[in-house]
């Protein structure tokens, strides 16, 4: 008997190969041949140091950058890496650029590496979750957070037999930031250099009365800028104010740009070696107090809705915009200044962050900044590290330089850098040699825990919902709790 | 027991009944994976995450109750939340409806332009929730959106919307009525479908405008009503979008609704463990909600196929 091929047929049979592609789908797929990874350089491992002070003048003594001797690639296919970084814009177009010099492709060899910006953690986590992390990230999270938690990869065996990674080429607070208990897991690479300064618009300042050339040093004498400063039109409304100090780094408290506040006010909220916290003291609950000063002339609600205008919101985009005349912010403040509104940055005046009348004359620095590092999980550790060790050479560093702003931790590399580039610049390498207070990493590993604290208390602070005696015990007692929970305590 | 695991032949089932009801689970069997896998292994999952502590980057440890403990006991954060979101949901769902509501009944009379109206009533509901907040964050801006321009160019005081504690939430609502129209769109269906017969013999009986809007139209509208109800209290307990671009929760936490507090909760506090016992306890609220709306709609919901 012929059988039919009629449409009952074809849907059963439509209806396996449906339910089998389904169930191949599912499948885990096939593992990849490895390709044969490149030759190990014959680098010799790197001489133990001597414990080194921080940045100063001994940088005069530095070794000049030496030409790196990499050992070519010898793997006829390259392996894929992946990338995954939370900047993007200038910073992906950087690698456009990068891919294309003589180092990255000596470095590299037919390594492919994909650079995905825009990566929070919100993609971190899931991908680190499942098992599957790309193979480097850099920014999108607090390195200390992943360190402790064991998702990282220490790389002292890699740093230890690199010819481009070498401790002594570092500024020492970067170089420390890298490790953990012990282990490194990290290098210091894309941005690091100094956070601190105050930045003022010089003719805001002469516009109100004031003399740009004395500079506010104290809080208090901030303050006094800061009421003369901040002005309103017939209505009451906000046109313009001095000094918003929770805006950039004056609000930061992580480990990666440092708890400004409490370099100001010469203390440290967390001792990693009792692994306790130390925020209910008077020192903290007068941060929320002189912060709230000038959230009280402002008015609150105004400060915010200055703070939600498009573009103003984000990390001194008020400044840019020149509805405020003071900033607390970083090194590439120059850069994006002068990117965004030339005009600013040629009236732009950087000197030292302010701090309390009994700390007045000491002029601090924070040798803040990124880490790029390897994930435990991924497959490819010798070869993602190429990418660290790419970072660092003087390549890079210019493209970065020249697109983004970014300084590396390199005393080398900096002083190749003409530090009148960008206006107020100078301003921070001269305060390599010439700050008196180096601050260090606080070693807090609920970084985005203990920033929230600190913001959400400093508003019932400064919106009267609460006293600056009842928000620091309360900012101990969650932060402790938090701590706890953990399991890292 | 082998009578009711599906496939499997069971006495008395001829080979063609079972090669039938075989052939029917094969072919729903892409759902059934889908399902299987994408709902019931996640809701799986997080209710066995809600009772440990796990921050995705170690494996999690069990901690019993301890996460619903401490979300019922010290955690003054959702107490605030959880007023919020009650807020919210108590304000906006009814609002929503209402002007939903409203909106169609305007649009089912006879105007010139009429479906051009309902597009541009409808086109709300279509644009992608980034391109909402961004329109609405340049309208209601302090310093230069369109309102506050106004104001200031009459030299009165701006209005704080989004920046003041007191005039968030009532700004979420606005921009939420403003986005009504799918909910439109179907009681413009429904009323449609209403009898013209009732209408007529309601004119007979001498009733006016507002007598046949409240005696015939809206009990004959009411189970969609309470459909859109239920989607509204729904929707409005996992209200997130929004208030994370405009507002992050603020200003002083007036718009930190529970879907933003589990949020940070999950992605920047490295607590999926509470996050997942925080989503366990809003699907609770909110099929406690659902059942009480369903339980008291039988005083205010007409069902014209019920007998009297």
């Amino acid at each position: 008997m012929v059988r039919k091929f009629n449409r009952r047929s074809f849907l059963r049979s439509a209806g396996l190969a449906a339910a089998g592609s389904v169930l191949a789908a599912c499948a885990p797929a096939a593992v990849q041949p490895q390709v044969p990874s490149q030759a190990p350089s014959t680098q010799t491992a790197a001489p133990k140091e001597a414990t080194p002070t921080q940045a100063s003048s001994t940088q005069t003594a530095a070794p000049k950058e030496a030409t790196p001797t990499i050992a070519p690639a010898t793997s006829a296919e390259g392996i894929a890496l992946q990338y995954w970084v939370a900047w993007s814009g200038d910073y992906v177009k950087a690698w456009d650029q990068m891919q294309k010099t003589d180092e990255y492709k000596e470095i590299m060899g037919n390594n492919v590496l994909t650079v995905k910006g825009s990566m929070y953690a919100e993609a971190f986590l899931p991908a680190l979750a499942a098992g599957n992390p790309p193979d480097l990230g850099g920014n999108g999270f607090y390195y200390l957070d992943y360190m402790a938690r064991g998702v990282l990869q220490p790389i002292d065996d890699l740093v230890a037999i690199s010819k481009i990674v070498k401790k002594e080429d570092f500024i020492p607070g970067n170089w420390e930031s890298s490790f953990y208990k012990g282990a490194q897991y990290g290098v210091p690479a894309n941005e690091c250099f100094e956070r601190d300064a105050l930045v003022y618009n010089s003719s805001m300042v002469e516009k109100a009365g004031l003399d740009p050339k004395t500079p506010p040093v104290t809080w208090a004498e901030v303050l006094d800028w800061h009421k003369k400063l901040t002005k309103f039109d017939s209505a009451g409304n906000l046109t313009q104010i001095g000094l918003d100090p929770y805006d950039s780094i004056g609000g930061s408290m992580n480990p990666i740009d440092g708890f400004f506040a409490g370099e100001s006010w010469g203390f440290t909220y967390f001792d990693q070696a009792t692994s306790k916290f130390d925020l209910d003291n008077d020192k903290m609950a007068n941060i929320f107090d002189t912060y709230a000063e000038f959230y009280k002339v402002v008015g609150p609600d105004k400060m915010a809705g200055m703070r939600s205008v498009e573009g103003q919101g984000t990390w001194g985009g008020s400044y840019f915009a020149a509805v405020q005349a003071m900033v607390i912010d970083g090194y590439w403040h120059c850069q994006w200044t002068e990117q965004a509104k030339p005009e600013v940055a040629k009236v732009s005046v950087y000197t030292w962050a302010p701090v309390t009348e009994a700390r007045r004359g000491v002029k601090m620095q924070y040798p803040g900044g990124h880490l790029i590092c390897l994930f435990k999980d991924s497959k490819h550790h010798t070869e993602a590290f190429k990418v660290a060790e790419f970072l660092q050479t003087k390549s890079a560093c210019d493209i970065l330089f020249d697109l983004r702003g970014f300084l590396p931790a390199r005393p080398a590399y900096l002083k190749t850098v003409d530090k009148y580039t960008f206006p107020g610049l100078d301003f921070f390498f001269n305060s390599l040699d010439e700050a008196t207070e180096w601050e260090k990493m606080v070693p807090c590993v609920i970084a985005d825990f203990v920033q929230n604290q600190f913001n959400t208390l400093g508003e019932s602070v400064y919106r009267g919902n609460m006293d600056s005696k009842a928000a620091v015990a309360q900012m101990q007692k969650a932060c402790t709790e938090e701590w706890q929970k953990t399991g890292l305590a | 027991m082998s009578s009711t695991i599906p496939g499997l032949k069971r006495p008395g089932m001829s080979l063609l009944d079972w090669r039938r009801e075989a052939m029917g689970y094969l072919f729903a069997s892409p759902w059934l994976i889908g399902f299987l896998m994408f709902t019931i292994y996640p809701l799986a999952a997080s209710l066995y995450y809600s009772l440990t502590r796990y921050d995705l980057l170690r494996p999690p440890v069990w901690t019993g109750l301890a996460n619903y403990q401490e979300i019922f006991t010290t955690d003054t954060t959702f107490r605030l939340v959880m007023s919020n979101t009650l807020f919210w949901v108590g304000l906006s769902a009814p609002l929503g409806v209402i002007s939903a509501f409203l909106m169609a009944f305007m649009l089912n009379t006879r105007i010139v332009a009429r479906s051009l109206f309902r597009s541009i009533f409808f086109f709300p509901s279509i644009v992608p929730v980034v391109v909402t907040a961004m329109v609405w964050q340049f309208l209601l801006n302090v310093q230069y959106g369109a309102i506050n321009a106004s104001l200031q160019a009459l030299r009165l005081p701006v209005i704080p919307f989004l920046s003041s504690p007191v005039w968030v939430k009532p700004s979420l609502i606005l921009i939420q009525i403003w986005a009504q129209g799918t909910a439109m769109v179907i009681f413009l269906a429904t009323l449609q479908d209403v009898p013209r017969s009732l209408y007529e013999a309601a004119t007979v009986d001498g009733a006016n405008e507002v007598q046949k809007l409240l005696n015939i139209t809206i009990p004959m509208c009411s189970p969609v009503i309470l459909f859109n109800l239920v989607m509204a209290f729904i929707a409005g307990f996992q209200y997130f979008t929004l208030p994370w671009l405009l507002t992050q929760g603020g200003p002083n936490r007036a718009s930190e609704f529970i879907a933003v507090y589990l949020y940070r909760n999950a992605f920047l506090f490295l607590n999926m463990g509470k996050a997942s016992a925080l989503a366990w306890v809003l699907f609770v609220v909110i099929i406690t909600f659902t059942f009480l709306l369903f339980k008291g709609s039988g005083r205010f919901v007409f069902y014209s196929g019920e007998s009297s």
